[in-house]
């Protein structure tokens, strides 16, 4: 009787966000606390909503092209790859080959981009400064890359319907095939600085451990479900675009703790390259865009396309009125369903393992707000 | 797997759901299924138990038709599914009534939880049964503000938003 | 505020002085004083360039990513552009630490009120910085369905360096840091920027060819 009064004078609430660094951005979560314990932590999004879906529904669809890069900015060219994707669906447009392994390519690269920022952003969240200045290192090189066809650093619009924007050349295939080279010799330095490091593995192992039936209550997708061992890759079961014509393995992991998801991501940047080897090997010739009409209808009906972003699956869903505006655009992103368990998973654990846990999720705010 | 499926499919032909194949290049999933209000928890607790999960909770708004047996509210709701261990996709789809209410699904899956805050923030659907409706992407103080509704110039009616022929999406 | 004590007269010995410190004998020392309006009672010159060089190659930015353009921010902070060779290196987390706000990123009616107050949280004197067309003017999200997104931060709170793009460039941040320089001591690279050799490479590489 007495503790328990004892506990409730302890109660208290801690406002973790919105301007927080470990948060990732814009997120707010209220947390209730006793002592040093999380009894409930609530997060409160919104704080970046910025209309996206309303946005697809007020144009014509390629006027949807830039927001796309803007959800996920982080991996920006799976997002245009899905609502390209989708849009040849429903207008039943043809892509030429070439242009298909030009999206692999760089959707890949951009998805190790994406990891290496995780990574550094991580593991500046659990208090190691060093590891974020080694990922922008290898980062900007994928980055110098990509810009060399794309245009932009980050947010791409580089995908058109029908095939790409721009052809790539002799240079790039050169400069990327020296960047896996170099991004395989300095695996070393990660493993040494990161992975065995006592204090990163005691702050993460068996930390924020997601069962698989959880996983499947709230839908999480992408590494961080890998990490409960469950294989699951929309590349892999339901191949879209030339994935199926390579051969690459789905990293998984064993118990679903933050160290699992960390291991199943740096794994997975391996595969990534190798992705990227069989590819440029194989790189057709040919022409880069079909012939698409000007005015591109969208017939009355709904479809659905869903692609692997670096977070999950990303799903778009369209209903076509017979223009060539979207009836209803909805985009489902991973980091909204997998940011969900959130409540559930951070119930009694210690603060200090929540941030663990929020870091290892590689959220994406604006992603999650849209 | 394929047994999954079957007796999934089994299920849904003995409880009298309306449910018809599709073609998975065309549109992007397996099965279609029309919904009434009564069948959206009986339809999600048989997927969880089958071990689908849930992908998205959309809305969309297409224009009221008072001609029809059971009048609607110009409002449905979109569920999708898929399964971790095979290619299979679900589209159910549940026009909500005048009232505007719809049971809400987010004791069977939890993730539906948000997924359904956001369909009330963006139409104004209410899902009941739901522990905590409360605004989740909009502000606080626009409570009552539907961004996603359209002007009624702009509606379209259910017929010309589906595809045509052999999808019969009227709400018997 | 001086103007107003003046008035009241409660320290006829500081008025005096303050008469005394305008008049053209200690002109050399305060400089001029119409030049700065209002403000503290006490004005020497060399202390007031002295403290504003200071600031200037110290801007403490507040770690406040909003959105994409945070990216770029962080790349700015990091190994290849290097904001540290300007002295703002220093993220801090905490707004009453910091002196200059990047706003870097959309900015919506839920996050209108939290700006307002780390704005307010943080010391005076306060520099902003709009990082990208969103905080400028509402960038690509300036739609006439627009029900959420606040175009332009100006709307909300002073700012003082615009840098255009969509991210911009690590190098326009660069830019838009001098810039703020620039406003607090007059010139472009204040002092001690100045004092570096234009190229010490030249020299090195002279060495070499010896
Ligand atoms: S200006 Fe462009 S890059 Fe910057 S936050 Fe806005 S949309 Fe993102």
């Amino acid at each position: 009787m007495l503790e328990s009064e004892y506990q409730e004078q302890n109660r208290f609430f801690l406002n973790m966000g919105p301007q927080h660094p470990s948060t990732h951005g814009v997120l707010l979560i209220v947390l209730e606390m006793n002592g040093e314990y999380v009894l409930d932590p609530q997060p409160v999004l919104g704080f970046i909503h910025r209309m996206h879906e309303k946005m697809g529904e007020s144009r014509p669809c390629p006027g949807f092209m830039p927001n796309t890069g803007r959800m996920d900015y982080v991996c920006a060219l799976p997002y245009n790859h899905g609502y390209v994707s989708l849009i040849e669906r429903k207008a039943g447009i043809e892509v030429p080959e070439r242009a298909e392994y030009i999206r692999v390519i760089t959707s890949e690269l951009n998805r190790i981009a994406s990891h290496l920022l995780w990574l550094g952003a991580y593991l500046l969240d659990l208090g190691a400064f060093t590891p974020i200045l080694y990922g922008f290192d290898d980062r900007e090189h994928i980055l110098d890359i990509l810009e060399s066809v794309t245009g932009s650093r980050l947010t791409y619009s580089y995908y058109r319907f029908g095939g790409v924007c721009q052809d790539i050349d002799e240079k790039f295939v050169e400069r990327t095939r020296a960047f896996i080279k170099r991004l395989r010799k300095r695996y070393g330095i990660y493993e040494k600085l990161v992975t065995k490091n006592i204090i990163f593995i005691k702050r993460t192992e068996n930390i924020g451990i997601v069962s698989p039936d959880m996983a499947l209550r709230y839908g999480m997708t992408g590494p961080n479900l890998r990490g409960s061992g469950i294989s699951y890759d929309i590349r892999k079961n339901e191949p879209y675009s030339v994935y199926p014509e390579f051969d690459f393995e789905v990293p998984v992991g064993r118990q679903g703790d933050c160290l699992d998801r960390y291991m199943v991501r740096v794994r997975e940047i391996e595969q990534c390259l190798r992705i990227i080897e069989q590819a440029l090997d194989r790189l057709p010739e040919g022409p880069i865009r079909s012939k698409v009409p000007k005015n591109i209808k969208l017939s009355p009906g709904d479809c659905n396309f869903a692609v692997e972003a670096a977070r999950g699956e990303l799903s778009y869903y369209l209903i076509g009125d017979g223009t060539s505006t979207p009836y209803r655009l909805k985009v489902r992103v991973p980091s909204y369903s997998n940011l969900s368990c959130l409540p559930e998973l951070g119930r009694g654990i210690l603060l200090p393992d929540l941030v663990s846990i929020l870091g290892s999720f590689d959220l994406v705010i604006p992603e999650i707000d849209r | 797997m394929d047994n999954i499926i079957k007796n999934f499919k089994g299920f849904l032909i003995d409880q009298g759901f309306d449910a018809v194949e599709t073609d998975y290049e065309q549109r992007g999933y397996h099965l279609e299924v029309v919904l009434t209000v009564t069948q959206v928890r009986e339809f999600a607790k048989k997927a969880y138990e089958l071990g689908f999960y849930l992908v998205f909770v959309a809305g969309f708004q297409v224009l009221a038709d008072p001609e029809t047996p059971s009048p609607h509210s110009g409002l449905a709701v979109v569920y999708q599914y898929a399964r971790h261990d095979r290619q299979y996709r679900i589209k159910a789809c549940a026009l909500v009534p005048d009232s505007l209410e719809i049971p809400s699904i987010s004791d069977i899956y939890q993730g539906a939880d948000w997924h359904e805050r956001e369909t009330r923030d963006f139409y104004g659907i209410v899902f009941s049964g739901h522990h905590n409706l409360k605004p989740l992407l909009m502000a606080d103080m626009d409570v009552d503000v539907h961004p996603l509704l359209k002007e009624e110039a702009k509606l379209k009616s259910l017929d010309a938003v589906s595809w045509p022929s052999e999808a019969p999406e009227s709400t018997e | 505020m001086g103007e107003e004590n003046k008035g009241s007269s409660i320290a006829p010995e500081l008025d005096a002085y303050t008469e005394f410190l305008k008049s053209e004998s200690c002109r050399p020392l305060i400089g001029d004083a119409g030049e700065y309006g209002e403000g503290p009672l006490l004005r020497i010159k060399l202390t007031d360039i002295i403290l504003k060089l200071c600031q200037a190659n110290s801007l403490w930015p507040m770690t406040f990513g909003i959105a994409c353009c945070a990216i770029e921010m962080m790349g700015t902070g990091m190994a290849r552009f290097d904001i540290s060779r300007y002295g703002s290196e220093v993220f801090r987390p905490s707004p009453r630490q910091s002196d200059l706000m990047i706003v870097a990123g959309t900015v919506n009616k839920k996050l209108a009120p939290v700006l307002l107050t780390l704005y307010e949280q943080m010391p005076s004197p306060k520099w902003v910085i709009a990082m990208g067309n969103c905080a400028i003017s509402g960038g690509p999200f300036k739609v006439e369905d627009n029900y959420n997104v606040i175009e332009g931060v100006d709307k909300l709170i002073p700012v003082d360096v615009y840098v255009p793009g969509c991210p911009p460039r690590p190098e326009g941040l660069i830019e838009g840091i001098l810039k703020v320089q620039e406003k607090i001591t007059g010139t472009r690279h204040p002092l001690p920027q100045n004092r570096h050799p234009k190229s010490p490479l030249r020299k090195v590489k002279g060495l070499r060819v010896k």
